[in-house]
């Protein structure tokens, strides 16, 4: 195993940068998830790092080697895909067997890794089949097997689960996991679902545009969101952002809406509003820390219910403030019902603040 | 209620009526198109197995009251001048057909890859710069040709054909076997380099195997495009021992008399051999054109 460090990394394809100055460390035995949207620049990371396509600035570091001039095969990485790749032609074993005949291991030592890979990953009875004979999962265990059998230095996943349903995906996330523990490997693992980086990931890299856009554990970029990107891509349902104003009345400070109303601030956030750029500020607030009135109550706030969405544990609401929509949780024995006249009051410890203008989030110091 | 349920069946039931038309419909012009293909088969067949006087008998004789194998004996006797030609022609054809088909492979593999894989400068320019000659008639290109043909010392030889034949089929091989490496995807190549292939290992262990039947399909389309071939090889060649078969067939016609059944058992064997390439290969050439079709 061996650590990875990308620095100052770019890449671009004539005019476009599809990765920006990436840099960021991923220490040995770390379980590391690259997020975001489409086009996003992970994929296209991930690749730089295998070697697949050549960097146009920057280094790549695994292990203590600069790998920026060596060929895939030399970087001592495994991969797997998204469409697992697995060779149609080749039965499971010698799928298996592979990338150590490549390294022109002898036969008695390929066959006992492969059908050690093959126990490890529980699919003994699959080694004399032909990849389309395999279910989605079994064809994604196979390619797990594929990298896990030659014990290399970094294993890199693109996108490992997007093709399985829904209910394998879970349990293929939890045997991945449970991998990453057991075999203490390092990983850099390329996802568009952000439950999948913030459930499996020891450090989450949140990518927008080609830009790294925070990079941290994942309860941390849950807790604190660098920028409003970062805010809305993590969290489900995402975090409500209201666009505001900030301005002084009675002697503190408060935010007011286009629509009229106002929200007094509490000591801590009205220094974060002060450094702000211009008064335009957002407020950023997830589902489960507004809290719902069916009457009105000091400081909450006038809207309408749009949409009650009731899932079983939680019941979630949308309704509109200044022209957001704002998702709010609920117990499912509060009967909210559309158009209803409700009350948002909004928790001041567990709200954020972005600058309108930079759309970084203000810190009070 | 009741009529609502009465529109919808009747709906129905019209639109079974309407598919079982199209079926039928369908079923009555695979026959045709069969009895189309098939009958001058069968013709040719019946034909080359009648006595000379008997082929040409009218109100034609429907099946030869004497049938007889003396048109093959004659064709394949190595002792009889006409079986020599025969058998030289048949030969010529053999030699130029392969050499065409083996070297529409080894050009057309690299090229269709390079064209699916990588991207280089005038890549666009080039890719529909080889489909260029495929759009005019090849009796066009026979005079330029058998005078470049001349420049360069090879008429009267087979490797004038060879090279013509090459530009002909060369550029739907190409854009048969790019389709097919498109298809494969790009992740198997890269798989196999991070399990530790060099680019060309990858190519020849994973991508190679898995285009075979897109090779065997170009290999058959070659073979019969050069196999087949009349005006270039009757204009490039003039000297009797070196004719191919679609050329030498002719001499079964004179100014007095043809020999039918000579003529057709000869037809005959010519197509034996496209005929078991054919059936030999048929899953791989089927292969060829299905692919892609499914999800991979």
């Amino acid at each position: 195993m061996a650590h990875v460090v990308l620095k100052d990394l770019v890449k671009t394809y004539g005019s476009f940068k599809a990765v920006n100055d990436v840099s960021l460390t991923v220490n040995d035995g770390e379980f590391v998830a690259l997020v975001g949207p489409s086009g996003c620049g992970k994929t296209t990371t991930l690749n730089l790092v295998a070697g697949l396509i050549s960097v146009t600035s920057g280094d790549i570091v695994i292990g203590d080697r600069v790998v920026n001039d060596l060929d895939p095969k030399d970087r001592d990485i495994a991969m797997v895909f998204q469409n697992y790749a697995l060779y149609p032609q080749k039965s499971v074993y010698m799928n298996l067997a592979f990338p150590l005949q490549m390294r022109k291991l002898p036969k008695d030592q390929i066959d006992r890794k492969v059908r050690e890979a093959a126990r490890v990953l529980d699919m003994t009875q699959l080694l004399e089949r032909k990849p389309r004979e395999l279910s989605g999962g079994q064809q994604q265990r196979v390619a797990l097997g594929r990298a896990l059998v030659r014990d290399p230095a970094v294993f890199l996943m693109d996108e490992p689960l997007s093709n399985l349903d829904a209910k394998l995906r879970v349990q293929m996330r939890s045997e991945i996991k449970r991998f990453h523990q057991d075999l203490k490997a390092t990983i850099i693992y390329v996802t568009h679902d952000q439950l999948e980086a913030v459930t499996m990931a020891d450090r989450m890299a949140v990518m927008n545009g080609g830009y790294l856009q925070q990079y941290d554990s994942p309860a941390q970029v849950f807790a604190h969101p660098a920028n409003m990107f970062v805010a809305s891509f993590v969290g489900s349902p995402a975090m409500s952002l209201i666009p505001l104003e900030a301005s002084t009345a009675n002697g503190g400070a408060v935010l007011t809406s286009a629509e009229g109303w106002s929200l007094a601030l509490s000591q801590r956030n009205a220094r974060k509003v002060q450094k702000s750029t211009t008064r335009k500020v957002v407020l950023g607030a997830r589902h489960s820390t507004i809290k719902l009135h069916k009457s009105a109550v000091p400081g909450a706030i006038p809207a309408k219910a749009y949409t009650v969405e009731p899932t079983g544990d939680v019941t979630f609401v949308q309704a509109f403030l200044s022209g957001a929509i704002v998702n709010i949780s609920v117990s499912p024995n509060v009967a909210v019902a559309p158009d209803e006249q409700i009350w948002l009051e909004f928790d001041q410890e567990r709200m954020h603040l972005f600058d309108s203008e930079t759309e970084m989030a203000l810190e009070a110091s | 209620m009741s009529t609502v349920s009465e529109t919808i069946s009747r709906g129905r039931s019209a639109r079974r009526v309407r598919i079982d038309g199209w079926r039928w419909g369908g079923r009555a012009f695979l026959v045709f198109m069969l009895l189309y293909t098939a009958l001058p088969m069968i013709w040719m067949l019946l034909t080359s197995i009648k006595s000379g006087f008997a082929a040409m008998q009218f109100p034609p004789q429907w099946w030869p009251d004497q049938p007889t194998l003396a048109s093959y004996q004659k064709l394949l006797d190595p002792q009889n001048s006409v079986g020599q030609d025969f058998l030289r022609f048949f030969w010529n054809s053999l030699i130029v057909s392969t050499a065409t088909t083996i070297l529409s492979v080894i050009v057309a593999v690299p090229a269709a890859y390079a064209f699916s894989r990588f991207t280089f400068p005038g890549r666009n320019f080039l890719f529909f710069a080889v489909l260029l000659r495929n759009m005019f008639p090849a009796v066009i290109f026979l005079v330029p040709l058998f005078i470049l043909m001349r420049a360069i010392g090879l008429v009267n030889t087979h490797g004038s054909l060879v090279l013509t034949y090459l530009t002909f089929g060369l550029p739907l091989a190409i854009w048969l076997l790019k389709g097919f490496y498109d298809n494969i995807p790009v992740q198997l190549e890269q798989a196999a380099r991070i399990d530790g292939a060099t680019r060309f290992q990858a190519f020849v262990l994973i991508v190679m195997p898995l285009s075979t039947p897109g090779v065997i399909a170009t290999a058959i389309y070659s073979f019969i495009g050069a196999w087949n071939e009349y005006i270039y090889a009757y204009t490039f060649l003039s000297k009797n021992e070196q004719l191919t078969l679609p050329v030498g067939i002719q001499r079964f016609f004179s100014e007095n008399t043809t020999d039918f059944p000579g003529l057709m058992a000869a037809s005959f064997m010519m197509s034996v051999p496209v005929v078991v390439l054919f059936l030999l290969l048929q899953r791989y050439f089927v292969r060829a054109l299905t692919e892609g079709a499914v999800k991979h």
